[in-house]
């Protein structure tokens, strides 16, 4: 008869043991798990921030060289008047390409989402699209822009402007609303083109994204940070 | 003896209880940590990681041309003829890059064509260039207008789409120069170009070739306005 009751005894303890366990573990489970996260969070961070740094680095060095390119340039240059055309037109092609910070008159236009919902059914006609930028772009260079950037980056000829999901990326590097599109050139006429009757910008409106445009004495539009590299295509003499 | 197996069945029975929830327990944890790295903060981060990476290593390809080039110069300071020779060589290499050469090399063609019911817009060729140049498209041209870094795509009248001041024809044939599979997939993927394409329907041929020529672009890009700030 004791022993029965030992024996009963010895189970609930057990049973309590068994839940007294889970619980405690269900409860390890969850700090740890979260814990874990956080710190392969930060050691993520800590890596993004070490690439980060050493790009930094890397910039600066090559801003060094390229000072110093620069330079031997043009001590290679003063030898003849020839070479003194061959440098200036290697910086034009620099420049070109996107090399170089420029600077000079233009417009600034400023594209948001529509602020209050339109009175029109299709909501995503009154937010801005990659095809809205690359529309705007295109209208810029018919008008006679010479450079143009969206949210700081450059626009070259290499540049693909890119949709995945709602978020838009411009020579790989996300870009978000406000869309501030910088163009250099004469600013009457990219004025007037871009506010021309039936022209993009008119489109842009009807559909209810709210479209800013300024005239400007002066911009400066940042260099392309990115490379040309090519690995298909040769020359054909 | 009645009473010691009552004791141990219900020990034994315990036992086993506790060994299945614990194995439970085992593997709830296992199927945690795996939820635990697919969370979106951590997935943000390595995207960050993997594009700092990215830039940081053409930063590297940049610096080592510079490198190079600057050893370049070096070696022939005293030489002022060679100096110049690698002056030229570097204009002929932006040159390159701006469009101002006739290039070859494998890619893809791809015709569009006006049909019965729909013709060929503005829309349809600012994409494609757009896509190709995703794709790494190292030189692009359409009806053998090269397209370059100021070069506009317009809408004039009903016939015509204006490239580089010229107004050019339906049927459009885009060519790029660049890895073939990549420029294919770029424009065959589901949902992608040719798929909006047949959507609308609007006539659309492609074909991936191992030489295609690219004609240079006669203009020259100039500045009026813009100039360089030191």
């Amino acid at each position: 008869m004791q022993e029965k009751k030992i024996a009963a005894l010895l189970g609930i303890m057990c049973f309590m043991l068994t839940v007294g366990i889970c619980v405690q573990m269900r409860t390890v489970t969850s700090t740890a798990s979260r814990m874990g996260r956080t710190y392969a969070e930060n050691e993520l961070r800590d890596s993004v921030l070490k690439w980060k740094e050493k790009y930094d680095l890397a910039y600066d060095n090559l801003e060094t060289k390229e000072a110093k390119l620069d330079k031997l340039r043009e001590t290679a240059s003063t030898s003849s008047e020839a070479s003194e055309n061959v440098k200036a037109g290697l910086e034009q092609n620099n420049m070109a390409l996107g090399f170089t910070e420029v600077i000079g008159s233009g417009i600034t236009i400023t594209l948001k989402d529509a602020e209050v919902a339109t009175n029109k059914l299709d909501l995503s006609s009154s937010l801005v699209h990659y095809s809205d930028l690359i529309e705007v772009i295109n209208a810029l260079k018919n008008a006679g822009a010479e450079a143009v950037s969206v949210n700081g980056e450059r626009i070259v000829n290499v540049t693909a402007i890119t949709c995945a999901g709602n978020i838009i990326k411009i020579n790989n590097e996300k870009v978000g609303v406000p869309f501030v599109i910088n163009a250099i050139g004469s600013s009457e006429k990219l004025y007037g083109a871009l506010t021309m009757h039936g022209g993009y910008i008119d489109k842009l409106k009807e559909d209810g994204v709210t479209v800013e445009i300024e005239k400007k004495d002066t911009i400066t539009i940042p260099k392309y940070n990115g490379v040309y590299k090519f690995e298909y295509a040769k020359v054909v003499e | 003896m009645k009473g010691k197996y009552t004791m141990i069945i219900s020990i034994g029975l315990a036992t086993l209880i506790l060994t299945t929830v614990m194995f439970t327990q085992f593997k709830t944890v296992e199927q945690t940590d795996i939820t635990a790295i697919e969370t979106m903060r951590e997935t943000e981060l390595r995207t960050e990681l993997a594009n700092w990476k990215t830039k940081y290593e053409e930063m590297e390809i940049k610096l080592t041309e510079t490198e190079s080039k600057i050893a370049e110069y070096q070696s022939q300071v005293s030489n002022s003829a060679e100096s110049e020779t690698i002056l030229e060589k570097e204009l002929n290499e932006t040159d390159m890059y701006l469009g101002y050469k006739k290039l070859q090399g494998e890619g893809i063609e791809v015709v569009l064509k006006d049909n019965s019911n729909t013709a060929i817009d503005r829309w349809d060729l600012l994409s494609i260039v757009n896509e190709l140049k995703l794709a790494g498209a190292e030189a692009i041209s359409i009806n053998g207008e090269r397209i370059v870094s100021n070069t506009e795509i317009a809408t004039v009248g009903t016939q015509f789409i204006l490239i580089n001041g010229n107004r050019i024809p339906a049927p459009f044939t885009v060519k790029a120069i660049g890895d073939k599979k990549y420029l294919e997939s770029a424009i065959t993927i589901k949902g992608g170009y040719i798929d909006e394409m047949k959507l609308y329907e609007k006539t659309v041929e492609y074909e991936v070739k191992d030489i295609v020529e690219i004609p240079a672009y006669s203009g020259k890009i100039k500045f009026e306005y813009a100039e360089e700030n030191k």
